[in-house]
């Protein structure tokens, strides 16, 4: 079976920090990591190409310094990457980008499953892979926890709703966004990564592709980020010591000097 | 009597014990929050030369913070960090009180984020280039994250990072240390020398404290067996690692360092021993900016295999494939992306001389990965905990046996053939692993019953006899405390025990501090005759 995976670069979710002045995310290469929900796309379809006797691409549209997360996708038993990196793609809505990853994905051949993680963990949107499928005119299912069967011609899967699980049959090719449950990722081996680091690698950019650069970053945008900002952390945890009496006292103090504040000190 | 001691009762039950699972008594406890409680204490229960047992996390082994009788000293709400200084040299000093938890102080580095209340304005000007500054991190790294600092200083207590940045002394640079009768000794590395094996001690309010060192020689091994000393050595070496018999630190300062830009972990599963051992000697020899070494047998294994199928805790750990018989963790800390990489080669090449398969490894490139192995290394200790805890049920009496011996590099495939025929001629279940980069291995007999705990026991007696003769030192990051006390005999012999215990007279003429710690009841008779 012949898979494609789609990834993202995203910072390290417990590092995010923005620029205070432009308000964008400050993306630094040490401190950014595929998108963790793409971790386990990665692993379920190298295991379908591992029961399959198949293959498995990898493909990202990113910035020239996401090759490392693409080369480690490929240790991990990947079998090619590909990046999709061009000025003309930068600013990109979830729109600008599913076509662009669409146009990278016809250029990688035919294929019969791709896979998404649930979402990105910068943006949240999960919109990516139901409208890359709609790009690409095959259906989908989100929130993937198992496939349960492989056929030549349709998948059985679980997904996970609100209520439980759906199971579901669908023809190929297909496009599944799968959930942390579905797998535990493997790490890669020594070998594996010396294979990645030998192994070739392709960008492409939007005349590569021959995109259409109306429809790509920016301008192929409808939705635009206005404006991101970092929550002001409200409130201040006051400990209160003492015995129980001591302790009432002390509260009613801080409540009463709360009120006088909120009632503009009078 | 002050208002800080408080009569025991059953409230404080969980203070009587620590992780070595062994449980004291005592009359009276305290919470003190400052060095003004800590003096306040003393005095109140100088007149009646009542023993105060230190205590902070609890999280020892050595049993060194159970209390056997008298005060018992909580010190974990003195937990602030005070300050940060940059020295001279470049690196970054923080300052803090012995009951700040290691996690915390973790957090805290890592975020730049400190609670400055009190702080001086030079300590601010320092928290202003510390922001600046490139990530820093406190390089010990004891397995027991919720440790507290002065624990930590006690025992003298190392973890996996120490095969590179050895154990916890090295980063300690300043003590304030409080004796029986409140006077104050502070000591910052590189101030106060010993002339020979005699120090002298400035007090801070006037006076000196004279000293007389020991005569022995420490293993030339990793080691906190007993009182750090040598020849006109630093005077806060002899602090570190004293297990609270000396007196109460009320104030340490840790040195910081750069946080290495890539920190890499590599798990390496192996069919036999045989051939991890002949790996690690090869990483010794071969490979640079290694920070750790550590091994797991299949015991250790195992125990994590059931673990996986019957905890639901534990079922995010990564499967072990059912050929591997041990597995070897490294980490490797580099300056850059490129050098971690040309050291993983070189591991590679490590492995395949040793007869093992550069493919039957994992690689942790980013924090995901390698918290995965951080909790795979973290659950092993874990799990042996539950399942001793779990056979308690049945016989209380039982505890887990963990040696924490170390020998010289030369004898590594002499101390696991000790261990091995050991287990065997007893016929004893266990589970090994732990640093084995600095020959430091943790055997972890796992008793079925009272019958297994006796003969573990003296099975470990037996070892402490071998691994002396060997060079070797009976603990080497856990402290000595009240577990290891005996052991302590079999290395340094009765004559060095006494001028320990007349070292510690010349601190602590009531031997007030630490009492069961380090030397059994009749030396202190002994000495104060």
């Amino acid at each position: 079976m012949r898979c494609v995976v789609c990834i993202k670069q995203v910072p390290s979710t417990t590092k995010v920090k923005l620029d205070p002045v432009t308000k964008t995310i400050i993306r630094d290469a040490r401190q950014s990591v595929v998108n963790p929900f793409d971790a386990y796309a990665i692993e379920e379809a190298v295991r379908v190409k591992e029961k399959t006797n198949g293959s498995v691409s990898v493909l990202s549209m990113g910035i020239p310094a996401t090759e490392r997360l693409l080369r480690d996708a490929v240790a991990r038993g990947a079998d090619r990457a590909l990046l999709l990196s061009d000025r003309a793609f930068a600013g990109a809505d979830t729109l600008a980008t599913s076509y662009t990853l669409s146009l990278g994905i016809r250029r990688l051949g035919a294929f019969d499953l791709i896979f998404c993680g649930k979402m990105a963990v910068d943006g949240d949107t999960a919109q990516i892979g139901p409208e890359l499928a709609e790009t690409l005119g095959i259906p989908h299912v989100t929130d993937v926890t198992e496939i349960l069967e492989l056929g030549e011609k349709e998948i059985k899967v679980r997904r996970a709703t609100d209520e439980g699980y759906e199971i579901l049959k669908v023809t190929l090719p297909a496009l599944l966004c799968v959930v942390k449950d579905i797998n535990m990722p493997r790490m890669p081996s020594i070998a594996g990564i010396r294979y990645s680091q030998a192994a070739p690698f392709e960008v492409l950019g939007a005349e590569a592709l021959s995109a259409d650069i109306a429809r790509t970053g920016l301008d192929g945008s409808p939705t635009q980020v206005v404006h991101t900002f970092t929550p002001e952390r409200a409130g201040e945890c006051v400990q209160i010591d003492g015995d129980c009496k001591t302790q009432a006292v002390k509260m009613l103090g801080l409540i009463a000097a709360e009120t006088k504040t909120a009632e503009g000190g009078n | 009597m002050s208002q800080l001691i408080r009569k025991y009762s059953d409230d404080y039950a969980e203070y009587m014990r620590d992780e070595s699972r062994t449980t004291g008594y005592a009359e009276t406890i305290s919470f003190p929050k400052t060095e003004e409680d800590v003096r306040e204490i003393l005095g109140a229960l100088a007149p009646s030369k009542t023993s105060i047992t230190v205590q902070a996390a609890r999280t020892g082994l050595a049993a060194g913070a159970v209390p056997f009788g008298g005060h018992a000293m909580n010190i974990v709400r003195m937990n602030r960090v005070l300050g940060l200084r940059k020295g001279e040299n470049g690196l970054f000093y923080v300052r803090v009180q012995p009951g700040v938890i290691l996690s915390q102080l973790k957090k805290d580095i890592e975020e730049k984020r400190f609670d400055t209340k009190g702080w001086s304005s030079e300590s601010l000007a320092a928290l202003a280039e510390f922001e600046a500054a490139s990530e820093q991190f406190f390089p010990t790294d004891p397995t027991e994250t919720s440790a507290c600092i002065g624990g930590i200083v006690a025992c003298n207590a190392s973890g996996a990072r120490s095969y590179l940045y050895k154990s916890a002394r090295g980063h300690i640079s300043g003590v304030r240390l409080m004796l029986s009768d409140g006077g104050i000794i502070a000591l910052r590395r590189g101030c106060v020398f010993a002339k020979g094996r005699t120090l002298e001690l400035p007090k801070e309010n006037g006076g000196t404290l004279i000293v007389p060192l020991p005569s022995y020689q420490m293993p030339a091994t990793k080691n906190a067996s007993g009182y750090y000393v040598a020849d006109d050595m630093d005077a806060i070496d002899l602090i570190i690692g004293s297990d609270g018999t000396l007196g109460i630190m009320t104030e340490i300062e840790l040195e910081l360092l750069p946080l290495p830009a890539a920190i890499w972990g590599v798990s390496t599963f192996f069919d036999s021993e045989k051939k991890a051992i002949h790996f690690v000697q090869k990483m010794r020899e071969k490979v640079s900016n290694v920070a750790a070494i550590e091994y797991f047998d299949v015991g250790a294994i195992n125990i994590l295999r059931d673990q996986k199928k019957t905890n639901a805790a534990f079922a995010q750990l990564p499967d072990v494939e059912s050929w591997a018989a041990c597995c070897v963790y490294t980490e490797l800390h580099c300056h850059g992306e490129e050098s971690a990489l040309e050291k993983l080669y070189e591991i590679g090449v490590c492995i395949a001389e040793s007869g093992g398969d550069e493919n039957k490894t994992w690689v942790a490139r980013n924090a995901r990965d390698l918290e995965q192995l951080q909790f795979f290394r973290h659950a092993v200790p874990e799990s042996t905990n539950m399942m001793i805890d779990k056979r308690r049920q049945i016989d209380p009496a039982i505890t887990k046996l963990g040696a924490d011996m170390s020998v010289p590099d030369e004898y590594l495939e002499d101390v696991v053939a000790l261990y091995r025929a050991g287990l065997e001629e007893y016929g004893l279940e266990s589970a090994i692993w732990g640093h084995i980069g600095d020959n430091h291995l943790h055997v972890n007999i796992l008793p079925r019953d009272g019958a297994d705990f006796k003969k573990g026991k003296e099975l470990y007696a037996k070892w402490a006899r071998v691994i002396t003769d060997m060079g070797g030192a009976v603990s080497a990051e856990h402290g000595v405390g009240k577990i290891k006390a005996p052991f302590l005999e079999v290395m340094y012999g009765r004559e060095h025990i006494i001028e320990m215990a007349k070292m510690k007279y010349a601190f602590d003429p009531g031997f007030i501090f630490g009492r069961g710690n380090m030397f059994p009841a009749d030396v202190q008779e002994e000495v104060q005759l």
